[in-house]
């Protein structure tokens, strides 16, 4: 009999294989419930594909989306629901970073204890940062452009204003064929943009880094730089500049300079390093990554891209967490676009309970770069267009090829009352500080009351 | 308008008593839901940490069957039906002396009590009362063996030793009350169906009644038998009533018939259960029964491979009249009752052979069937009962790699048997064709969380053969993942017991046979949960007692016989006969 006894090891083996597997899949159920429930199959949840539970507020409790008799509503206002319709999202799912998409299992009241389960049945309230009437300024600033507006507070990493264009009306929304191009798209979270000049800014703060004598140095432009058989040229000859001359001139026979002398190595570990080339989340949702092709090999390339043009490419959210940290003394907090999704009863759940920070430039650096950005703006893009914000900023004007170029204005108010970093770009728009600023001063002065 | 009525709609909102009475119906659906589905949990929880408690926590002294005097003054206890005698540690009965071989000697003891002296080394070294024993002898009490020169005596128990020892040893339910438990699994079940009503159409409420009543009226009556039986053991079939109680709770998604269908099942199943019960306490004439069981589940198979019905790409139907079978499951029982084998048919080689052919017949015809799952449950009861009789790793190394063979010689002959394995870790890649089933048990599974939506409340149950293959994701959806896990851990309790049954095991057979049921059972819920979560394939194979389906349910049940027959603690299982010493058997017990 102890024999036998002890062969018996071959049905605790068995036993074990099972409780692994089950532990497995307690693992792969814990990190992944959310989103098997938020499958647009659930009927407890969806009906027809669509999302039958939870409620969209902005952050003054303006209800964005919520649901009646089983349908799907939206605000009332027309201009309301297109201009916060990449935020709030469409009944049919097409837009993949909405909250009625992505965050679907805040919506419906998800949690590991009780599913989807709730005694009422009507799923959560879920709080908006954004303000709805700041997104409606923004989408009347940009007038039908496509593009992308996003305001974020640098210190408590709220977004209070995100539109991206072109948009159309949830509550009567165009069949998928018939669809503007690329309206599904949140240009500000899931897309990438040649970004011209503002890219500056990260070849200056390597070279403010990485070159002892930068602000001793006296530069000069002819208005060509040849560079092997590539010509980096300005649009007029700028002579004898100074580095913070240079900045608010955009001088690319400078900064493509600077480039070649910091090497390609330097310029994209700065790129790196200001977040620009990996993915990072937005409350989950990994928002598109950058990308710049750089070798000492090819100068040519090399300067190029030290001015932002070449092969770069930035996403518009990871350019305003720079601007962020900037106006930040260096850290950057992360941008949040949920605020809380709060129960029936009114208790919130999930607030961000600690805002996460990560530095990104030292503190010194990022000082010196508020500085010569607001020189920027008292010295060239003119204090009148923003009231008495201290506005500091970049411009950028990104040539496509043929087609108009792209126009960005990034920076944000060094004020402790009004602590926003912005990003404002209109593809094909033209002129940067012409176009993309002008936006910005609206959309800015709105946001300060003003 | 009256004033009475005036101050009703004052105080209720309603304008009628009927109004008042219907949405207070209307509310409390609802209302029960959200009360049931936190004490539901609590109790299943409650109820299978008592169970364990009971099975494994209380001590279980080893029973003696007689002594073995050593030259007179040292007394060896014989504490198993079946003992090696050796100089070997596996040994029962360890006589560590260098002229003692590794095994020399078996001492068997049979039902009736007589004892048969074998030996082992085979080198004329093993004497009953002088003489060398060639083959097995029968042995008395009084005999004097001598194991290659060392004697011992075989003695009887005195009827005082006996008495003793029936009255020291620790009986079930000292420890845990039965009857507590039994009164908790009665409010989870009252629980359970009121909230199931109450989330049902009404025309359901008079069947649900029924059955649940019936499950109760089941439960209290073998508790009862029991105790006139003065046996003490409830908890595994505590296990299995738990199990049956969520079964019907699957079985009535699928509507009044099949819930019927299913009490019906449960009762054949029990009524089984403990016919096979009884006979297994004779293991004389179970070991007479061996082969003509095993012929039988032969010829039942060969019937459903010449007749059968193909449901679901699987020939393994039998249809008499409007009856219609799945003998696949009660060839399961058979395949334990006759894969089991006492001692002295283990040190036999061609014994183990038999037994190979007779497994290979049984795996390659289900396989022949198409049904795939069912073949791989009897393929690993086929390698736990192996490894159980010989300890040999070759043999079941031999086994796997020949199962293999055949498994790729399978694949090139009917490439499309593949093609059920291409979503297999990809569900959600092939959510609406081949990985439909699993990617909506995870998604209802995670719609229920821990605690559930509510019994009646879930869609699980629209996919099709949810009632059977995907019941842990309906479980987890309508009752919650605690529950669903509960239901997994009933059977991997039932497996461990079968474990530590081995350590006071009588004979081997019972050891074999209820490590083997135990492995079964696991084996096939295995299949059945992972393959719903993808995990593994999915091979649509029942969960015991869980599934919807009678032919499952009735050999779960007739399988827990086997359970019961290993468990040696004493006055525990009406599966084992009391032990009778003097003229009387003990009375005064309780
Ligand atoms: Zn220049």
């Amino acid at each position: 009999m102890n024999r036998v006894k002890g062969r018996t090891i071959s049905l605790l083996i068995l036993c074990g294989i099972f409780i692994v597997l089950l532990l497995l899949f307690l693992i792969d159920y814990e990190q992944n419930g959310a989103k098997w429930a938020a499958f647009p199959g659930n009927s407890h949840v969806y009906s027809d594909g669509i999302l039958t539970v939870g409620t969209v507020l902005d952050r003054n409790g303006v209800v964005l989306a919520t649901v009646e008799d089983g349908r799907r509503v939206y605000n009332e206002d027309k201009t309301v629901r297109k201009s916060t319709l990449h935020v709030v999202g469409d009944a049919a799912g097409n837009i993949g970073s909405s909250v009625q998409t992505f965050f679907a299992d805040r919506l419906m009241g998800y949690s590991m204890i009780n599913g989807v389960y709730s005694l009422h049945g009507t799923g959560d309230n879920v709080y908006l940062n954004i303000d709805s009437q700041l997104n409606v300024a923004a989408y009347q600033a940009l007038d039908g452009r496509n593009g992308c507006v996003g305001i974020y507070d640098y210190t408590t990493g709220e977004i209070l204003c995100l539109v991206s264009s072109a948009s159309f009306d949830p509550a009567n929304p165009p069949a998928v064929e018939e669809a503007a191009d690329g309206v599904y798209i949140n240009r500000f979270l899931s897309s990438t943009f040649t970004p011209g000049s503002i890219f500056k800014l990260v070849t200056l703060t390597a070279a403010i880094e990485n070159i002892d004598d930068l602000f001793q140095r006296q530069f000069s432009c002819n208005g060509t730089l040849t560079v092997g058989d590539e010509q980096v040229t300005c649009s007029q000859k700028h002579g004898d500049l100074t580095i913070g001359q240079a900045l608010s001139v955009s001088c690319n026979c400078v900064f493509g300079q600077l480039a070649l002398e910091l090497g390609a190595d330097v310029l994209s570990r700065y790129a790196t390093q200001l977040g620009l080339l990996d993915s990072f989340t937005v409350d989950g949702y990994p928002v598109a990554a950058g990308s710049i092709t750089v070798d000492d090999q090819d100068p040519g390339q090399l300067a190029w891209s030290g001015i932002g043009q070449g092969q770069d490419l930035v996403n518009p959210c990871a350019m305003l967490r720079v601007m962020g940290a900037i106006a930040n003394h260096g850290q950057a907090v992360s941008p949040h676009l949920i605020s809380n999704s709060a129960s029936f009863f009114g208790i919130p759940i999930s607030l961000h309970l600690f805002s996460d920070q990560e530095r990104l430039v030292s503190e010194a650096t990022a000082n010196t770069l508020s500085q010569m950005m607001r020189d920027n703006v008292l010295n060239y893009y003119g204090q009148d267009n923003f009231g008495d914000l201290a506005v500091c900023a970049k411009s950028g004007t990104a040539e496509v090829g043929d087609a108009s170029p792209h126009a960005w204005f990034v920076g944000f108010v060094a004020d402790e009352e009004h602590p926003l970093a912005f990003v404002v770009f209109v593809e094909n728009g033209g002129g940067g500080s012409a176009v993309a600023g002008k936006i910005t001063a609206t959309v800015l002065r709105k946001a300060c009351g003003q | 308008m009256s004033l009475g009525e005036d101050i009703l709609t004052a105080l209720t909102g309603y304008s009628s008593l009927q109004a008042v009475w219907d949405g207070f119906l209307s509310f409390t659906p609802s209302l029960f839901t959200a009360f049931a589905r936190i004490v539901l949990p609590i109790l299943a929880i409650w109820l299978l940490v008592r169970v364990a408690r009971s099975l494994f926590a209380g001590k279980n002294e080893p029973e003696i069957w007689a002594w073995l005097i050593l030259n007179g003054e040292v007394k060896l206890a014989v504490n198993h039906w079946e003992n090696v005698i050796g100089r070997g540690s596996s040994c029962d009965i360890l006589l560590n002396f260098p002229t003692v071989s590794r095994s020399h000697a078996a001492l068997i003891r049979d039902a009736a009590g007589n004892w048969t002296l074998t030996d082992l080394a085979g080198k004329r070294s093993l004497l009953l009362n002088g003489q060398p024993v060639e083959g097995s002898v029968a042995a008395h009490y009084g005999d004097v063996i001598s194991v290659g020169g060392v004697e011992a005596t075989l003695c009887e128990l005195s009827p005082e030793e006996l008495r003793q020892q029936s009255k020291s040893r620790t009986k079930p339910g000292k420890l845990v009350s039965p009857v507590k438990t039994l009164l908790i699994i009665c409010c989870f079940d009252i629980l359970l169906a009121t909230e199931l009503a109450l989330n049902s159409d009404r025309s359901l409420w008079p069947v649900i009644a029924l059955c649940f009543a019936w499950l109760l009226l089941l439960m209290i009556f073998v508790y009862l038998l029991f105790r006139g039986m003065r046996r003490r053991g409830y908890e595994i079939e505590t296990l299995a009533f738990f199990l049956s109680s969520l079964g019907l709770t699957i079985a009535a998604s699928a509507g009044a018939h099949a819930m019927i269908k299913q009490t019906v099942a449960l009762t054949l199943g029990l009524i089984g259960f403990l016919i096979l019960g009884l006979l297994l306490r004779n293991l004389q004439w179970v070991k007479a029964l061996r082969w003509p069981v095993a012929g039988a589940a032969l010829l039942l198979l060969l019937l459903t491979f010449l007749f059968g019905e193909t449901i679901y790409g699987a020939k393994n139907w039998l249809q008499i009249g409007s009856f219609s079978l799945q003998p696949s499951e009660l060839v399961k029982v058979a395949f334990i009752f006759a894969g089991a084998a006492t001692l002295d048919r283990l040190f036999a080689k061609r014994n183990l052979y038999s037994f190979i052919l007779f497994a290979a017949a049984i795996v390659g015809a289900l396989a022949l069937m198409g049904d795939f799952g069912s073949a791989s449950i009897f393929f690993v009861g086929f390698l736990i009962i192996a490894f159980l009789r010989s300890g040999d790793l070759a043999t079941i190394a031999l086994s796997c790699a020949g199962a293999g063979l055949a498994g790729l010689l399978a694949l090139t002959v009917k490439p499309y048997i593949a093609n059920r394995f291409e979503a297999w870790r990809h569900v959600w890649e092939y959510a609406s064709t081949s990985g439909y089933q699993q990617t909506r048990t995870m998604v209802a599974l995670a719609s229920g969380g821990l605690l559930g939506v509510g019994a009646g409340n879930g869609w699980l149950y629209k996919v099709a053969a949810a009632d059977t293959d995907l019941v842990f994701g309906m479980l987890s959806e309508e009752l919650g993942l605690l529950i669903a896990l509960s239901a997994a851990a009933s059977l991997i309790i039932a497996a461990l017991f079968a474990v530590k049954s081995a350590y006071n095991g009588r004979s081997s057979y019972y050891v074999i046979a209820a490590c083997a049921t135990g492995a079964i059972l696991l084996f096939q819920m295995m299949l059945n949960v992972c393959g719903s979560l993808d995990l593994l394939p999915l091979t649509g194979v029942t969960f015991p007692f869980v599934s919807n389906g009678g032919s499952s349910m009735i050999s779960s049940w007739m399988m827990l016989a086997f359970l019961k027959a290993a468990d040696t603690r004493q006055n525990a299982s009406f599966a084992i006969p009391l032990l009778k010493f003097g003229r009387r058997a003990v009375k005064k017990d309780e």
